[in-house]
């Protein structure tokens, strides 16, 4: 379980190290205090990366990245749901005279036999589902700053 | 402590490292998405481009060379927005 305090940053280990060595020799090693440990350390390190400027930002850009990311994917999933639920069996999408992307929905038009082995339905349900669990992960991404707070003092 | 050229270069080549390792996660992640979807999925990548065909298909989906200059944009952007925003209105802890 001391192993554990390895994964606290160096700064509150050499605050608080010592104290709670004891702490755990009187606890002992149960999953309760396990788990307490690795939240703990997550806060910890939360409270370092914001008591630091350079860090904080470094944090911040690597935020935006994920949520980025996550938007992308959810305009592929929302992509593929209009085209599946459009009128026609092409569905391009642009800017003017920029395509970015194109959506078919069979391959038919390609010359190649269309083989439904996924129906449209299918699709369709397989593909909402993605999106809730995209946009219940965007949530999360978007909630987690504001959660993981510095114990206060 | 190292010069503002040299934080220069640490600051770029962390941020090209994290849109690289970001980009790859999202095209694994569309790559994912096709083959449970059983969709073809083609992105371009300047002259050249990935063709990925799972069993059964019966869609396509491409993204053109647009879509992936796009991606990288909006990537290294919302990083950069998040980064200049956070510098700007931090405070220290009370």
């Amino acid at each position: 379980m001391r192993v554990l305090l390895r994964l606290y940053p160096r700064s509150w280990r050499r605050r608080y190290g010592r104290e709670m060595e004891v702490l755990l020799e009187d606890l002992g090693g149960e999953t309760g205090v396990f788990l307490d440990l690795a939240v703990g350390a997550v806060i910890a390190y939360a409270a370092v990366v914001r008591g630091n400027r350079v860090l904080s930002t470094a944090a911040a850009f690597l935020h935006g990245v994920c949520v980025a990311v996550l938007l992308q994917a959810i305009g592929f999933v929302v992509l593929v749901l209009a085209g599946n639920n459009g009128a026609g069996i092409l569905l391009p999408v642009g800017i003017g005279p920029v395509h970015i992307a194109t959506f078919w929905r069979s391959t038919a038009l390609l010359g190649l036999e269309a083989r439904l082995s996924l129906p449209a339905a299918g699709v369709g349900l397989t593909a909402s589902a993605m999106l809730a669990a995209l946009v219940v992960a965007l949530a999360a991404l978007l909630l987690i700053p504001r959660l993981v707070k510095a114990p206060a003092r | 402590m190292p010069g503002r050229s040299s934080t220069a270069a640490y600051m770029l080549l962390i941020t090209v490292t994290a849109v690289g390792v970001a980009e790859a996660t999202l095209l694994a992640m569309l790559f994912l998405f096709s083959s449970i979807l059983k969709l073809k999925l083609g992105v371009e990548v300047g002259p050249a481009g990935v063709l990925f065909t799972p069993p059964g298909c019966c869609g396509q989906v491409y993204l053109y060379n647009a879509a992936t200059v796009g991606s990288l944009v909006f990537t290294a952007g919302c990083g950069a927005g998040t980064a200049v925003w956070k510098f700007r209105h931090w405070r220290p802890a009370r």
